[in-house]
C-alpha cells in the first residue's frame, strides 16, 4: 500500500484541524514531495549490520483521519481523479456542494487517541468539555510547523469498514461501569484522575503510537538488538529487543506499554507487544491484559517511516484490526516533557471541583 | 474582581473561529466559561513548565495596588517550535488578557487572546524585521 504515499512534508494552518487532506491540497505552503516507495532500496539509509536504519526523530501527525468517512462506504483510497474533483477532508468521498461527510464511526485523524469529541463531552469526565481556550493564535501565530503526512488513504484504519469493529459485550459492561464509577469518584483525588492529567500515560501513546493531538513527535534510536522509541508525549520510551522470540515477562507481569519483542522480516520491523494492564484505554475502549499489538516499521526512503498496526483483545472487540500512518522526519530534537514539573492543572482541577461542590451545597 | 482591572466580557464571542488547542487536563472543570475575564498588565515571569506555560502578570487597581494573577497557556515545547524562547516575553511587557477564571475564584485563568497595547497579537513580528 504504501506506494499509494502521496505526500510527505507540509506546514498547515491548523494545528488540529483533523481530514485535512482537501484543505491541505489547497494551501499554498503545501511542499507536497512524492515518497519514493518503489524498490529502489538505495533511498533507504542503513545501518552496518545491512538493516534499515530506523533512526531519526519524526511527527507521527497526519491528515488522513483515523475512521473512514461515512459516505466513503468500502472506499479505501481515494484517486487523483477524486482529490480533482474536491473530495477529501472533512468532505470525505462527496464533492463540493453535497451534504457532509458524516461521521465513520469515531475519531479523528491522527489524534484520535482516547479523546473523542463527539457532543462536546469529555469522555473522561463525562462533563461538557470547554470549546473556548487558548490556541496559538494568542500567540499571534497564524499558522504553525507541524509537519504532517497526508496520504490517498480515506482513513488510518485500513481494510473495507475502515474503522474500529464493535465492542464485544462484555466490554461494553466494562465500559459502562467504569463510567458509572468514574461519575461518582472522578473528582475524589489525584488517583481517581485520568492517566493523561496524572502524567503517567497519554491516551494515543499506545501502542499502537498514534498522534497525541500536539507534541506528536517520536525518536527512534536504533543499535545492534535493540530498537529504542521515546515519545514526547508524555516523556516515556520503550525498548525494543530485536533478536526476536517472546516476551521475557511472565504472564503474571502487567504493564502499562506492554512487553514489546521484535524482529526483523527482511526490511520490516515487527514488533509484537503483550503483557499490557487492565487499567488503561485503547481509542476509548477499556482493554485487557489479553491485548496484543502487532507494529511493523519501514524506512520507506529517507524521510519516511511506514507505520502498520494491528490490535486484538477477543475481550473488548469484536475482531482485530488494523491500520497504517506515514512518519515524517522533522528537523527537530524531542523535547524534554517534564509532565509532573508544572503540573499545576492536578491541584487546580481538585480545587475547581471542591469549589463546584461548596457551591452547590450552598445552594440547597 | 472589582479591585482589579478584570472586566467582564459579556459575550465568548471574542473566541470564535479560534482553533483550540487540546489540553493536558478538563478545562471545564478548571475553568469557568460564564466568568469571562479581560485584564491588562504587566509580565512579571513566564514559566514555560509543562505541561503548560504560565505567564504571571500584575494588574493595577483602580486605587493603586496590585493584584498578581496567573494564566495559564500552551505547551513549551510546541511554543519552541514554533520559535518562541524564554526571552520571546520579557518581564515588562504590558498586556491585554481575555480569557476565563479559574473556578475557585483565585486570580487564575486561561489565556485565550492576548494582546500588546499598540493592539498587535502578542509576538507578531515588528513591522521592518525579516522574522
Amino acid at each position: 500500500m504504501s506506494h499509494r504515499v502521496l505526500a510527505s512534508t507540509l506546514a498547515s494552518a491548523a494545528l488540529l484541524t483533523a481530514s485535512a487532506f482537501g484543505q491541505a491540497q489547497g494551501q499554498a505552503q503545501t511542499k507536497a514531495a512524492a515518497v519514493k516507495t518503489t524498490p529502489a532500496a538505495a533511498a533507504i539509509p542503513r545501518t552496518a549490520d545491512g538493516h534499515p536504519d530506523l533512526s531519526g526523530v519524526f511527527s507521527n501527525v497526519t491528515t488522513v483521519p483515523m475512521a473512514r468517512p461515512a459516505n466513503c462506504g468500502t472506499k479505501e483510497f481515494y484517486t487523483p481523479e477524486d482529490i480533482a474533483a474536491g473530495m477529501g477532508g472533512a468532505r470525505g468521498c462527496a464533492t463540493p456542494g453535497a451534504a457532509p461527510a458524516g461521521r465513520g464511526g469515531g475519531g479523528r485523524g491522527g489524534a484520535a487517541g482516547g479523546r473523542g469529541a463527539a457532543a462536546n463531552i469529555d469522555p473522561e469526565t463525562g462533563q461538557p468539555a470547554l470549546q473556548v481556550h487558548y490556541d496559538t493564535s494568542q500567540f499571534g501565530l497564524s499558522g504553525n510547523t507541524i509537519v504532517r503526512s497526508s496520504s490517498m488513504r480515506t482513513s488510518i484504519i485500513t481494510g473495507p469498514d475502515g474503522k474500529i469493529p464493535p465492542l464485544t459485550p462484555e466490554a461494553q459492561k466494562r465500559q459502562q461501569d467504569r463510567a458509572a464509577y468514574n461519575r461518582v469518584h472522578q473528582w475524589d483525588g489525584p488517583e481517581s484522575r485520568p492517566l493523561g492529567e496524572r502524567c503517567i500515560m497519554w491516551p494515543a501513546e499506545g501502542p499502537p503510537m498514534l498522534s497525541e493531538g500536539y507534541n506528536s513527535d517520536i525518536q527512534l534510536v536504533q543499535s545492534a538488538g535493540y530498537v529504542g522509541v521515546v515519545q514526547e508525549m508524555i516523556h516515556d520510551s520503550r525498548l525494543i529487543p530485536t533478536n526476536g522470540g517472546p516476551t521475557l515477562l511472565p504472564a503474571s507481569v502487567h504493564q502499562w506499554f506492554g512487553s514489546p519483542r521484535g524482529h526483523w522480516e527482511g526490511d520490516k520491523l515487527v514488533v509484537e507487544t503483550t503483557n499490557f494492564t487492565d487499567k488503561t484505554t485503547l481509542q476509548q475502549a477499556p482493554t485487557t491484559d489479553k491485548l496484543k499489538v502487532i507494529e511493523k516499521f519501514s524506512r520507506i526512503d529517507a524521510n519516511n517511516v511506514l507505520y502498520e498496526f494491528t490490535v486484538d483483545d477477543p475481550n473488548t472487540w469484536t475482531k482485530p484490526w488494523s491500520g497504517e500512518v506515514t512518519w515524517t522526519k522533522i528537523d527537530s530534537p524531542i523535547y524534554e516533557y517534564a509532565c509532573h514539573e508544572g503540573n499545576y492543572g492536578m491541584a487546580n482541577n481538585l480545587s475547581g471541583q471542591r469549589a463546584t461542590e461548596k457551591k452547590a451545597a450552598e445552594q440547597k | 474582581m472589582k479591585k482589579t482591572f478584570a472586566v467582564l466580557v459579556a459575550s465568548i464571542g471574542i473566541l470564535v473561529g479560534a482553533a483550540p488547542m487540546w489540553a493536558h487536563h478538563a478545562f471545564a472543570s478548571e475553568f469557568d466559561e460564564k466568568h469571562p475575564i479581560k485584564l491588562r498588565g504587566v509580565v512579571t515571569q513566564w514559566e514555560l513548565v509543562n505541561p503548560h506555560s504560565w505567564i504571571h502578570i500584575d494588574v493595577k487597581n483602580a486605587d493603586g495596588s496590585v493584584t498578581p494573577w496567573m494564566i495559564e497557556g500552551g505547551s513549551p515545547n510546541a511554543l519552541f517550535r514554533l520559535g518562541f524562547t524564554k526571552n520571546s516575553l520579557p518581564a515588562g511587557t504590558e498586556l491585554i488578557i481575555e480569557g476565563y477564571q479559574a473556578k475557585d475564584g483565585a486570580n487564575r485563568g486561561v489565556g485565550a487572546k492576548l494582546t500588546y497595547m499598540d493592539g498587535k497579537s502578542l509576538f507578531l513580528k515588528p513591522a521592518g524585521e525579516d522574522k
